[in-house]
């Protein structure tokens, strides 16, 4: 308990970090934050508009009571109104955009996880055979593909040639959202592509990770001594190797989420996919600083949640860790 | 408790019969010959041990010829080309030919030249990337491990924020507030935020190393901390330290190309990246123009496959035990033609 | 104490690293008994081949090692050659293991009773999971610990607790060997000393052989009936455990025992051996001691000596100067 306790404080103290970077990077370039942002619209905003970017960087009071604010209104999860979708407010477009990143990277993820796990298991027991020979090099290098040529290919592939998969969106036009097998199936069908380029670059690592963790375990004594004990291949393989080899796995899981949740942006782009990442391209290119800021803390808050899930994941499994 | 009184021993004779004789193991000459093992090329005998395990590894050997390739090219390549990557240089689109050895762009701009410089930019922001990041790496890993402490808590603490902190999403508020993120910019902040993981690695290795007798021996002798770091630490660390350089300019490399191909970069630059973005924005394959978009796309799968290579090896000469079983199957060969059953493990 | 039946007979057998660029020879064809009910030590410096003796006949050799030759017998089968049901058999039935550090040798993440219970369940199954339980916590009484704490981790147990539950894995399938490499060397001397005399009471007790493994000569003098030299790999000198304090016959012996404190009477100087053993993966001509060896003639530079039995001795030594 002492330990989760402990990690808490430390998301804590990073999510501080992460807030406090958002709060400086735009004060620290040159000239007011607000007027240069208001400057690249080039007289395209309302005064409703302007009026929203001057709340969001509220240039009024000292920097530190600035800076209070701006904590306040991350804490209540107010970023301001977008200024592309005016005047949705940004929070709204934030969290549409991230139920459909969390499908995709959802998926992508696990399967990832669950594909590279398995095989990494497969090619350390058999290590130096014609799988690890072969497949373990092949996999790796797949892991430093770029996703940009990846999806374009399946894009390319599947669904302009062959038309097997659709051009874009989460799911048809015309279905309204809901839990019936037959929404469920529509989104799975459009996802398809999507997840599967982010598997493909993806299940590499954890492949790599999984046959390395457990090669060197392999000469530990106490997987010596489940050897000699005679005890079953499958035994030593999963419960002696494997299950001590899953506690890192978890640890690297967690830490990829964010990379991970990055690496959807590109993917999104090229199948259209109306994620978090699609929505950040659109307010890159119109400058839309207060969706930019606020993808960042909720990106950093889901990595910060997906690294607590390991930890508590790492009590549950490791007895070492549960004492205290 | 040892009884005196037992048999006489066995003889020489009663020892060595028949059986034992004709199971008698192979000079270690035969064996080497048997499971084709070649002594050491003298050439690499002057090298450090570790620098002659890599140039011996095949692995690694042909990722770093494959790179070496690649930077000849970009160093070389602009030589033989009278274009000017960000001119148009023809037709739009021109498939490649006598003119255009990768044929143009839809711009018209020529692709083989493009691809030159572009490999500069992309390998330059790369390796100029993941070197800072693994020498940060470096420095903060060997304090954190070698002093403890005070310092060691404060600097853990950094490399565990910026291990969890979500890079590209950070790069992208830091890219998107500057007015056009070129190469350099790019490089600064992957540099900035790619630190955490040699960091970490080498921390643990340097704590390890840290209560080793030579170490111990350096200090009680009153040699100077920084000596002892640059003497008896860093040596140690450089394998370590090329695997942070290697695995840091893979994803250097990765990430350049993803920002430049979500629009983030600075589309007047000419990197793999913006090739890829303007092919894309081009709608090259949908159009046909299939030698817009393979060629940046083969170079980056190229140099990140000759990084992979170049890290096996790194792996296989820190971690001797993945070594081993590159010879599993001859080893099994080897105890099957004497009959006996083999489960190496 | 033992009887003359021989259990396990060691010939010729060969061990060897495979490296990049070379082979170390790491044991060289030595050949020798372990008999019903006797404790056999294995003597040595550190890297002479003692501990991959050990695991060669446990069939626990593993990369880079390889068993390159010879014959391991038990009963006149060879260990080397079973196939794999058989070799299933073998582990644990006839042959266990404790090995040097109790808490690499337990797996950290799963309770203690799952590591006693899953040989038993192995090699038992009808005694089913209610027997196997009933079965591990009797070995837990063997061994002096509350059959209350099964379900704990390892890293709820101390050091010596830990070693006590490794010895009681190694006793659940009442094996006729159990090889135990250094398993005291890790813990403190008091420590050291009760679990030495629970071993000499359970082998007592239930008449297994042990092929005893340590550094520690006063420690091996005191709890084996014989005691095997090895330098370099090779035997150069087997004989009861007395023999050896009392009348050595190798120099290597003699050097070996000069350099431990005698564990009764006044402590003497030690006196290390001078020199390094040579390199395994290039070894001299001749005898492998002569480079090091005080009374080195010219025969023993050139023609290596092979170990002979001198009933008169009442050991076996491989070294000219007793011929």
């Amino acid at each position: 308990m002492i330990y989760i306790l402990r990690r808490v404080a430390f998301y804590l103290a990073a999510f501080f970090v992460a807030v406090t970077l958002n709060f400086f990077i735009p004060r620290i370039m040159p000239g007011d934050p607000s007027a240069r942002i208001i400057a690249s619209f080039q007289g395209r905003l309302n005064d409703a508009q302007v009026e929203a970017i001057r709340a969001s960087y509220g240039t009024t009071g000292s920097l530190w009571e600035q800076y209070i604010g701006y904590v306040g209104q991350v804490l209540r999860m107010d970023f301001g109104i977008s200024t592309v979708q005016f005047p949705e407010p940004t929070s709204s477009l934030l969290f549409y955009g991230a139920t459909w990143t969390l499908v995709l990277v959802g998926i992508a993820i696990t399967l990832a996880f669950l594909i590279g796990t398995m095989m990494g298991i497969h090619a350390a027991w058999n290590r130096g055979g014609f799988f690890d020979s072969v497949f373990t090099p092949i996999n790796v290098m797949l892991n430093a593909f770029t996703p940009a040529v990846v999806a374009l290919l399946l894009f390319y592939a599947f669904s302009l040639q062959l038309q097997w998969f659709p051009l874009g969106r989460a799911h048809s036009t015309g279905l309204v959202p809901s839990w019936d097998p037959q929404f469920i199936g529509n989104v799975l069908y459009h996802a398809t592509l999507p997840v599967l380029s982010i598997l493909i670059v993806s299940f590499g690592g954890w492949h790599l990770g999984m046959r390395n963790v457990m090669i060197n375990l392999l000469n530990e004594d106490f997987v010596i001594l489940a050897r000699a004990k005679g005890l079953s291949d499958r035994r030593i393989r999963y419960r002696y190797v494997a299950r001590n080899a899953i506690l890192p796995q978890i640890t690297s899981l967690a830490l990829s989420v964010g990379f991970l949740l990055g690496g959807a942006l590109v993917t999104e782009q090229v199948f259209n996919y109306p994620g978090l990442g699609k929505f950040t391209v659109t307010a890159i290119e119109s400058r839309d600083y207060s969706f930019i800021q606020a993808q960042l803390l909720l990106l950093t808050m889901s990595a910060l949640v997906a690294n607590l899930l390991s930890d508590i994941a790492n009590v549950i499994l490791d007895p070492r860790l549960r004492k205290g | 408790m040892a009884d005196i009184t037992h048999t006489p021993p066995l003889t020489l004779l009663d020892r060595l019969d028949e059986a034992a004789i004709a199971s008698a193991a192979p000079s270690q000459a035969e064996l080497m010959r048997e499971l084709r093992i070649k002594g050491r090329p003298g050439w690499t005998s002057k090298l450090p041990p570790s620098l002659a395990a890599f140039v011996t590894n095949p692995k690694g050997m042909t990722g770093v010829i494959v790179l070496l390739g690649l930077i000849l090219f970009a160093l070389l390549g602009p030589v033989f080309s009278e274009y000017n990557p960000q001119r148009r240089a023809g037709k739009p689109h021109v498939a490649p030919g006598y003119e255009h050895v990768m044929g143009t762009t839809r711009m018209g701009k020529d692709v083989y030249t493009q691809l030159a410089y572009g490999g500069r930019m992309s390998l330059a922001v790369g390796f100029g990337a993941g070197l800072a990041a693994a020498l940060i790496g470096l420095a903060v890993g060997i304090s954190a491990g070698y002093f403890g402490g005070r310092i060691d808590d404060v600097l853990t603490f950094l490399v565990n924020v910026v291990l969890v902190l979500p890079g590209l999403p950070l790069i992208i508020v830091i890219a998107s507030l500057v007015d056009s993120a070129g190469p350099l910019v790019i490089g600064i902040v992957l540099a900035l935020t790619g630190w955490g993981w040699p960091a970490r690695t080498i921390r643990t290795q340097t704590m390890s190393l840290r209560t080793r007798e030579f170490i111990l021996a350096a200090e009680l002798m009153g040699e100077k901390k920084w000596r002892i770091i640059l003497k008896e630490i860093f040596p140690n660390m450089l394998s370590f330290f090329m695997g942070g350089l290697v695995l840091g300019t893979i994803a250097a490399i990765l990430a350049e190309a993803a920002l430049s191909f979500i629009g983030l970069g600075d589309s007047n630059a000419v990197t793999w990246g913006t090739m890829l973005y303007w092919a894309q924005n081009n709608m090259a394959l949908q159009v046909g123009a299939w030698w817009e978009i393979w060629p940046p796309a083969i170079a980056i799968m190229l140099t990140g496959a000759a990084l992979v290579m170049i890290n096996f090896a790194v792996d296989e000469i820190t971690n001797p035990q993945l070594k081993a079983s590159r010879k599993i199957g001859r080893i099994r060969r080897f105890l099957a033609r004497r009959g006996r059953s083999a489960d190496v493990f | 104490m033992y009887s003359d039946r021989v259990l396990m007979q060691v010939r010729n057998l060969t061990v060897d690293y495979v490296g990049d660029h070379s082979v170390a020879r790491a044991v060289n064809g030595i050949d020798f008994d372990i008999r019903e009910g006797e404790a056999f030590g294995l003597a040595g410096e550190s890297g002479c081949g003692k501990s991959t003796v050990a695991f060669a006949l446990a069939r626990l050799t593993r990369l880079p090692g390889l068993v390159s030759g010879g014959e391991v017998r038990l009963n006149g089968e060879d260990v080397l050659k079973f196939d794999k049901a058989r070799l299933k058999a073998y582990r644990w039935n006839e042959v266990s293991f404790v090995f040097q550090s109790a808490m690499n040798a337990l797996n950290p993440v799963i309770p203690v009773s799952e590591q006693i219970m899953d040989v038993i369940e192995t090699h038992q199954p009808d005694l089913g999971a209610e027997g196997a339980r009933k079965r591990a916590s009797e070995l837990f009484d063997l061994v002096g610990i509350p059959s209350r704490r099964l379900d704990d981790y390892p890293h709820q147990f101390s050091g010596g607790m830990r070693q006590r539950i490794c010895i009681a894995i190694a006793l659940a399938l009442q094996p006729r060997l159990i090889i135990m490499d250094e398993p005291t060397t890790a813990l403190d001397v008091v420590v050291q000393r009760d679990i030495i005399e629970q071993i000499v009471e359970l082998k007592g007790r239930l008449g297994f052989s042990v092929l005893f493994i340590t550094h520690d000569l006063g420690l091996m003098i005191e709890f084996c009936d014989r005691i095997g030299v090895m330098y370099s790999g090779e035997l150069v000198e087997v004989a009861p455990a007395e023999a050896i304090l009392t009348n050595p016959r190798h120099p290597y012996t003699r050097a070996l025992g000069n350099s431990f404190p005698p564990l009764i009477g006044p402590r003497l100087r030690m006196e290390g051996i001078p020199g390094t053993p040579p390199d395994l993966r290039s070894l001299p001509e001749g005898c492998r001691f002569a480079p090091r060896c005080p009374h080195a003639m010219d025969v023993c530079r050139s023609v290596a000596p092979e170990l002979r039995a001198y009933p008169e001795l009442r050991s076996e030594a491989a070294c000219h100067l007793l011929n």
